[in-house]
């Protein structure tokens, strides 16, 4: 992770702990940038979308998540957070 | 600060049910009392619905004073037509076009409460009141509902139980599926803890906010009646009902007598001279007959089934409740059984199976001529007892989104769009489904006790709560106040006042407007959602 990303990542998590906090979810560790949306927080499809809007509201722009959630016309299976922490810094920075 | 108004929103609410349920029935009490007094100490009309009697476009209109040709909210599925393909999302707050009564009292410095409102996700937090949204997942209630702070206000409440409350997609599939008896009487008692949550939120805001306008929905009504009607229409109700009769219409009573005792609590908690509004988007009656409208079209040439794979994903998309079609050989069709409508396809640049603009007008007029030829070899009676021109039904602005033609079945039930035949049967048992005429009353300062009105339309019940929190009426509303709700004094010490036009509404999506990113965003949304395969 580079020292532009690591804010990033401190905001991708912040919006997470927001969202699942009243999902009663048994997490063996902390949200972090390995944690995986759907194999360890148990998101469903409409709950990556939440999440992709929460961090639009916050940049106050459309950042073409579909970039990252679709390879090759599928939808990828799960999505770790510090991929989403890299998506985000490079549209944020335009690179 | 004291509450002004209280208006709460029955989904689905028609004298029809409510008529007999404010009246004795033999020895026995009426289920509804309370609002049996309210219908003698106030006034009440039918309240006439948008053209296209569903809750998104109707709701919309309620909260808007505008027609849908205006506000641009016509289904919860809204579709974009794409060169080779259509895509379906969900509508959503920032659809509507036009500002809501929320917004136009908090600018004017009044203080609201809006509970289980649809269409009001994403919330615009920078109003002055709370938003707690309907239709969104109980996982996504807290981030949509504003203020900041106010969720875990409601966390604090006894007994709140946010997946009790909020909407939950699995159920409300249901609402419009052949359910066994078992299923139905289970879907029956689903919607009495849940009303009961929306009823303590509301108590609490009451309580301890006392916004200047507190508006709660309670959509249970609308969802029983779809499953239950048989045993809620007073005229379907046989000589010697079954057992199962007899325990399904008193658990539907026990519903509406519970109803009738939060609305009760909730006025008698306001002050005095609070104004209680009640108004329901749309009425119920009777459907009888499957129309699947699609399997017509496929029939006259009009469109041509996808071919799908015998999968489990394909048998979803099929059983999904949006159009699955070979675009390319379609020119006409009906996207979703709730639009009631006929879309044609335009070519605009050449690709297969539109219609070139300059044939739109004599295509239309094909399709329209074979709708209505379409009768009941038996009566000779259309199938389709009125097919409208959207010019005719959805003038506006964003009459683009509408459907080309909007139908309406001779039993006003809603189509169906499956892949089946016959293109129409008997339904196996009576269902609910929506009519034009839902309800509307009024009780309190200055409204004519006991009067019954002619219709209104219900854009004007916008006007209603405006007029209710001495606001003037923006000059650009349709909804207008129903000045004979009102004593000749009142209207003299409190008169209807037009103020300036309503303020235009940041953000607003449109098809014509939207960029790519955002037409792949909502592709990614839908495809995530499981619309798309």
């Amino acid at each position: 992770m580079t020292i532009e990303e690591e804010p990033i990542a401190h905001l991708l998590i912040e919006i997470v702990d927001d969202l699942i906090q009243d999902w009663g979810l048994d997490l063996d560790e902390p949200v972090g940038v390995d944690t995986l949306l759907v194999a360890d927080l148990e998101f469903a499809s409409v709950d990556v979308i939440q999440l992709c809007v929460a961090v639009e509201e916050h940049y106050g722009r459309k950042l073409g998540f579909q970039d990252l959630l679709m390879h090759d016309g599928s939808y990828v299976q799960d999505l770790a957070l510090g991929e989403m922490v890299r998506f985000v810094g490079k549209q944020v920075s335009g690179v | 600060m004291a509450t002004k108004t209280i208006l709460i929103g029955m989904d689905g609410a028609t004298f029809t049910v409510l008529d007999t349920l404010v009246r004795p029935s033999g020895a026995e009490p009426p289920v509804m009392p309370f609002l049996g007094e309210l219908l003698s100490r106030g006034a009440s009309a039918r309240l006439r619905s948008t053209p296209n009697p569903l809750t998104p476009p109707a709701w919309v209109s309620l909260m808007t004073g505008r027609s849908p040709g205006h506000h641009g909210v016509y289904d919860f599925i809204r579709a974009e037509e794409m060169r080779d393909d259509v895509f379906f999302t969900l509508y959503d707050a920032r659809d509507c076009r036009v500002e809501t009564i929320w917004s136009i009292a908090s600018r004017q410095n009044r203080r609201f409460a809006a509970l289980n409102f649809p269409f009001t996700a994403p919330p615009n937090r920078e109003l002055n009141g709370i938003l707690v949204p309907g239709f969104i997942p109980w996982r996504h209630l807290r981030r949509n509902t504003t203020p900041a702070g106010f969720y875990d206000r409601l966390k604090s409440l006894p007994d709140f139980e946010a997946k009790e409350l909020a909407w939950d997609f699995d159920q409300e599939k249901q609402s419009l599926e052949q359910l066994s008896d078992e299923d139905r009487e289970a879907w029956v008692r689903y919607h009495l803890p849940r009303e009961n949550q929306w009823f303590r939120i509301a108590e609490f805001i009451l309580k301890e906010d006392a916004p200047d306008l507190l508006a709660v929905l309670f959509d249970g009504v609308d969802k029983i009646q779809h499953q239950a009607w048989l045993f809620l229409d007073p005229s379907l109700q046989p000589e010697g009902p079954s057992e199962y009769h007899q325990r399904m219409r008193s658990l539907c009573l026990d519903y509406f007598r519970q109803l009738d005792g939060f609305v009760q609590t909730l006025v008698e908690m306001a002050p005095d001279d609070v104004q209680v509004l009640i108004a329901s988007d749309h009425g119920f009656t009777a459907t009888t007959e499957i129309v699947r409208i699609n399997q017509f079209l496929a029939e006259k040439g009009y469109l041509a089934w996808k071919e799908m794979p015998d999968t489990e994903a394909a048998r979803r998309r099929e059983e999904s409740m949006f159009a699955n079609l070979d675009w390319k050989a379609t020119s006409a069709y009906c996207r979703t059984p709730s639009s009631n409508g006929i879309t044609i396809r335009i070519n605009e640049d050449g690709q297969e199976g539109g219609v070139p603009p300059a044939d739109y007008e004599r295509f239309r007029a094909r399709l329209k001529a074979d709708l209505e030829s379409w009768v009941d070899p038996e009566t000779g009676e259309r199938y389709i007892a009125e097919i409208h021109e959207r010019e005719e039904v959805f003038a506006g602005p964003a009459m683009d989104e509408a459907p080309d033609l909007l139908l309406v079945l001779r039993d006003h039930g809603f189509v169906s769009i499956k892949n089946k035949t016959p293109a129409v049967e008997p339904r196996e048992e009576t269902a609910g489904t929506h009519h034009p005429d839902g309800i509307v009353i009024a009780c309190g300062p200055g409204v004519q006790a006991g009067r019954q009105n002619e219709a209104r339309r219900i854009e004007d019940v916008a006007a209603l709560v405006l007029y209710s929190l001495g606001l003037a009426i923006p000059e650009d509303f349709e909804g207008q106040v129903p000045s004979e709700f009102f004593t000749e004094e009142y209207l003299q010490s409190h008169p209807v006042i037009e103020g300036g036009v309503t303020r235009s509404v940041a953000g607003t999506v449109t098809g014509e407007a939207m960029e790519e990113d955002e037409k792949d965003k909502l592709m990614a949304q839908l495809q995530m959602l499981g619309y798309v395969d």
